[in-house]
């Protein structure tokens, strides 16, 4: 078994979902639960000396350390995702298409993560894109996919560009290898690394190229939003990682200009990722829809691993690729629970939710692990993550963006609370007094999802040691390092367990209390304290509409860069109306003199 | 020192913490009543309100109510196990600022959660005016202790104390920041002008309205130990903590009375003045803060 059968495995698997789906449509959707468990199986007991292979001389495959954690982190979100392909069925058109796309795009992430061409990468790349557009577009009706087709686009002509220029000027189309000729001979060295970094950064969502995210977030179907949102922008974050690796900005300008020890070029990429960070936070707390708020939080979070990555350090890498899977694994959870609470609901609306976590409490309990984990609270796996990069910024001396990773971390703070409080807390509503806890066959991705970030977070020392492998692989002079249960920051260490013991002991002593006290008498929600008030509705008595509107008048002057979009968009159109105007005009003398003009032209075109 | 030792040593931090801050605390009530010209309680009041509170009877309003205390205290105690005093410090090597920082971060989520769930509006109006403040009074408060970490090369809390014994308080390295970090201090403790999340005459207290019994008392118990966290904090990063007990005892009720009067003296902001109280005045402060400790840089190491 290599990596070319596991892939090619797929691809067929995915086709003949197809034709079953056209059947069965529930049969397909367990092909595709099958399929990408058994990927991930193989994957996983493969490790990441999976065997490679060479394709008819012309696709080269290698699994890498890297290659490998990408394809676990991604592998690991499809195949838990397929529980919520069984029980929330696409609409019925699509039913056949939807696991044939599902399962292509998963063989085509293990091929951009196994590549050893950059032309396979860029194909499969490209492959990804298609098969998500069209899935995203099942979703609602909107310019969601159309946008995030758009963007995408941009960001793969950069890639292709890039991909043409090294091997023009370097004669290779190796991966490895073009970086590695590139970084040696300056040429046009600045250019591929821009053109790389900048359609990594549309992948990930950094501004100002972010705006596809709320809108393909918000309008994917919800079954399909999790693997959007937790697998495929993670796609960005590898070659981000491949080109800041091998090809380091340390190497392209190192001179003239340095800010605290790093490149000019470094400090305005880590100044950008820094505004995503507050940019993100910001329009997350003003979101109204949970599906659109948790899209915000994860232009956010994009701007901690850009940030992790372009600061090269042992630690701040490691930080990333934390980052990136704590990231990874509660992104998927809190859009599955938004998958779950619309099944339930009808609705990702927030204000018009509340309560339900008295009606659907497992659910909630995973969904309070994904948020504390987004927040980066210790014990989840976003703590650590956070407190590396932390570590990083901090060792570093880069106080504007550690300014900005404080606020994006403090206002993650906010709007986690303002999910969790309009979704789960306050009254429940009237018309979801009925509404049930989620079928189990949604609690078993939900549950494992949030075990891992639980886990992880409580003993995440092998996961850190890998990231130390994976650093090794890529060349680093040095790694971070574990010493027994603590990982050794620049100026502190961390024990997880430590933290998780002292807060547990913390915990049994609560218990205690409470234990000891009397017990409590358990009364209904309305039974509150009102100032003398009578309340009868409890639609009214809850407080989820601009819930953050003090703060959002402090920065409502804020400008918003879609509106930027939206205006070269028009003038693209105008510039296509003077085209019309001039070229394709219905009067007979402006043709001819066209047609003149373009005479003249064919004949001493040369001599002008 | 083995395990079993640290941990009982973290426990005795914790209950010295909450001993220590409640006696402080029924202390300033008096002093607080002086300046208003009352007789007020006497110093041992807040020890009698919480057995109280233990004692009686009350309502729950479901599981997440209770769950969310619990996780409160727990994040408290937690947190208060690590804190490094006069130097007796439990986990040593381990007691780094950012896990302080987050760990009592999750205590203060729990309490969220907590009161969240209760159903009552005016509680989670108080959680989002307490929300609001905290991206207020962080964001420069913890500016500054990243720039106070890049100068003394650690983010160990009783290696900073160590090094201040050697070159002096870092209230002299950053008198500008120990200004901030006392207005953010003022903020964090709740005291007036910055006590908008309560507000009892307007949304009853906030994330507090609906609390009674072992509730209240619990989250009473959780308040006094995360008071504790905060001052303590500040007297050890700014005011060179103390080599001797009585020394931190003196810094640290120093530091609280003198929040506490300040408080007693003044009106109370509204929640959009208060984050843009904290973004004008003390983010300039900061940066020019940060900007002098980088002209003359060196740091100690």
């Amino acid at each position: 078994m290599n990596i070319i059968h596991l892939i090619l495995g797929l691809f067929l698997a995915g086709i003949a979902a197809y034709g079953i789906g056209r059947l069965k449509p529930a049969a397909a959707s367990w092909l595709t639960l099958a399929a990408s468990w058994a990927a991930l199986l193989i994957l996983f007991l493969g490790g990441d000396t999976l065997a490679g292979g060479n394709a008819w001389g012309l696709l080269a495959f290698k699994m890498t350390p890297l290659g490998w954690f990408f394809s676990m982190t991604l592998l690991f979100v499809y195949s838990t995702n397929t529980f919520f392909n069984l029980s929330v069925p696409a609409a019925p058109t699509r039913q056949a298409a939807y696991p044939m796309l599902y399962l292509i795009s998963l063989a085509s992430t293990i091929g951009v993560f196994s590549a050893e061409n950059w032309l396979a990468l860029f194909i499969f790349w490209e492959i990804v894109l298609w098969s998500s557009t069209f899935m995203i577009g099942f979703g609602k009706p909107g310019r969601g996919s159309i946008i995030y087709f758009g963007m995408s686009l941009l960001g793969s002509f950069m890639m292709l560009f890039a991909i043409l220029v090294m091997g023009t000027a370097y004669q290779t189309f190796e991966v490895k290898g073009a970086l590695m000729a590139a970084a040696q001979s300056p040429g046009p060295a600045l250019l591929v690394f821009l053109l790389m970094l900048f359609s990594a950064m549309v992948k990930l969502g950094i501004t100002p190229f972010h705006i596809w995210m709320p809108e393909a977030y918000h309008e994917a179907p919800d079954h399909f939003a999790p693997v959007l949102a937790g697998g495929l922008s993670k796609l960005g974050a590898f070659t981000a990682l491949m080109v800041t690796s091998f090809l380091p900005a340390s190497t392209l300008m190192a001179q003239p200009w340095q800010v605290r020890g790093l490149p000019l070029l470094t400090y305005i990429l880590l100044t950008v990722s820094a505004v995503s960070i507050v940019i993100g936070t910001l329009m997350a707390i003003k979101q109204e829809d949970a599906k659109k708020l948790l899209a915000y939080s994860s232009v956010a979070n994009s701007g901690y691993i850009m940030i992790g990555m372009l600061m090269g350090t042992p630690m701040s890498v490691s930080g990333a690729l934390v980052h990136l899977l704590a990231h990874a694994l509660a992104t998927t959870v809190t859009f599955m629970v938004m998958a779950a609470v619309a099944r339930q609901t009808g609705t990702t609306r927030m204000d018009e939710l509340g309560g339900l976590l008295h009606r659907m409490p497992i659910t909630f309990l995973a969904f309070l692990t994904a948020i504390l984990s987004l927040v980066g609270l210790p014990p989840m796996l976003g703590f650590v993550s956070k407190w590396l990069i932390l570590q990083s910024l901090a060792s570093q001396g880069l106080f504007l963006v550690a300014a900005a990773a404080i606020f994006g971390s403090i206002g993650s703070l906010l709007y986690a609370f303002r999910i969790l409080s309009t979704v789960f807390l306050g009254q429940l509503k009237p018309k979801h007094r009925q509404v049930r806890e989620a079928p189990a066959v949604l609690l078993i991705p939900l549950l494992l999802l949030s075990g891992v970030t639980l886990v992880l977070g409580i003993y995440p020392y092998g996961l850190v040691q890998y990231t130390a492998k994976i650093e090794n692989s890529l060349g680093f002079a040095d790694t971070v390092q574990i010493t027994g249960l603590s990982i050794q920051g620049n100026n502190g260490n961390l024990n997880a367990l430590l933290i998780m013991g002292a807060f547990a002991i913390g915990f049994l002593i609560a218990l205690g209390i409470f234990l000891k006290a009397p017990k409590s008498r358990k009364v209904d929600l309305m039974d509150t304290y009102t100032g003398g008030e009578f309340i009868y509705s409890p639609e009214l008595y809850s407080y989820s509409t601009n819930f953050f509107a003090p703060l959002e008048r402090v920065y409502a002057g804020l400008p918003e860069i879609s509106r930027l979009y939206e205006a070269l968009a028009n003038r693209v159109r105008d510039l296509g109306t003077l085209v019309q105007y001039l070229f394709f005009s219905p009067l007979p003398s402006r043709t001819a003199l066209l047609i003149s003009v373009v005479t003249i032209l064919l004949i001493w075109g040369e001599a002008i | 020192m083995n395990a079993l030792q640290s941990i009982g040593t973290g426990l005795g931090m914790a209950l010295f913490g909450w001993l220590l801050q409640t006696t402080i605390s029924g202390v300033t009530r008096k002093v607080i009543a002086r300046i208003q010209k009352r007789r007020g309680p006497v110093w041992y009041q807040n020890f009698r309100d919480i057995m109280k509170l233990l004692n009686k009877r009350s309502v729950t309003h479901g599981w997440a109510f209770d769950f969310g205390l619990l996780v409160a205290l727990a994040g408290a105690i937690g947190t208060a196990m690590f804190m490094p005093v006069a130097g007796i410090v439990a986990f040593k090597g381990f007691d780094n600022f950012f896990m302080i920082i987050y760990l009592a971060a999750l205590g203060v989520f729990g309490r969220a959660l907590s009161s969240g769930s209760s159903g009552n509006p005016l509680a989670t109006i108080g959680v989002m005016r307490g929300l609001t403040q905290n991206i207020g009074y962080k964001v420069p408060y913890m500016l500054l202790v990243i720039a106070l970490i890049s100068y003394y090369r650690t983010s160990s809390i009783s290696e900073i104390v160590e090094l201040q014994r050697v070159s002096g308080w870092s209230v002299l390295v950053m008198p500008l920041g120990f200004v901030v970090a006392f207005i953010s201090l003022h903020g964090m403790l709740g005291k007036k002008p910055f006590d908008t999340y309560l507000a009892p005459a307007e949304i009853a207290s906030g994330p507090l309205v609906e609390y009674g019994g072992k509730q209240l008392g619990i989250l009473m118990i959780a308040h006094e130990l995360s008071v504790f966290i905060e001052v303590s904090l500040f007297v050890n990063l700014f005011l060179g903590g103390g080599a001797t007990l009585p020394e931190f005892l003196l810094k640290y009720a120093f530091i609280y009375i003198l929040s506490s009067s300040l408080g007693a003296v003044m009106g109370r902001f509204r929640i959009e003045q208060v984050v843009r109280f904290y973004y004008k005045v003390p983010i300039a402060l900061t940066i020019v803060q940060i900007l002098m400790l980088a002209v003359m840089r060196g740091g100690v190491r």
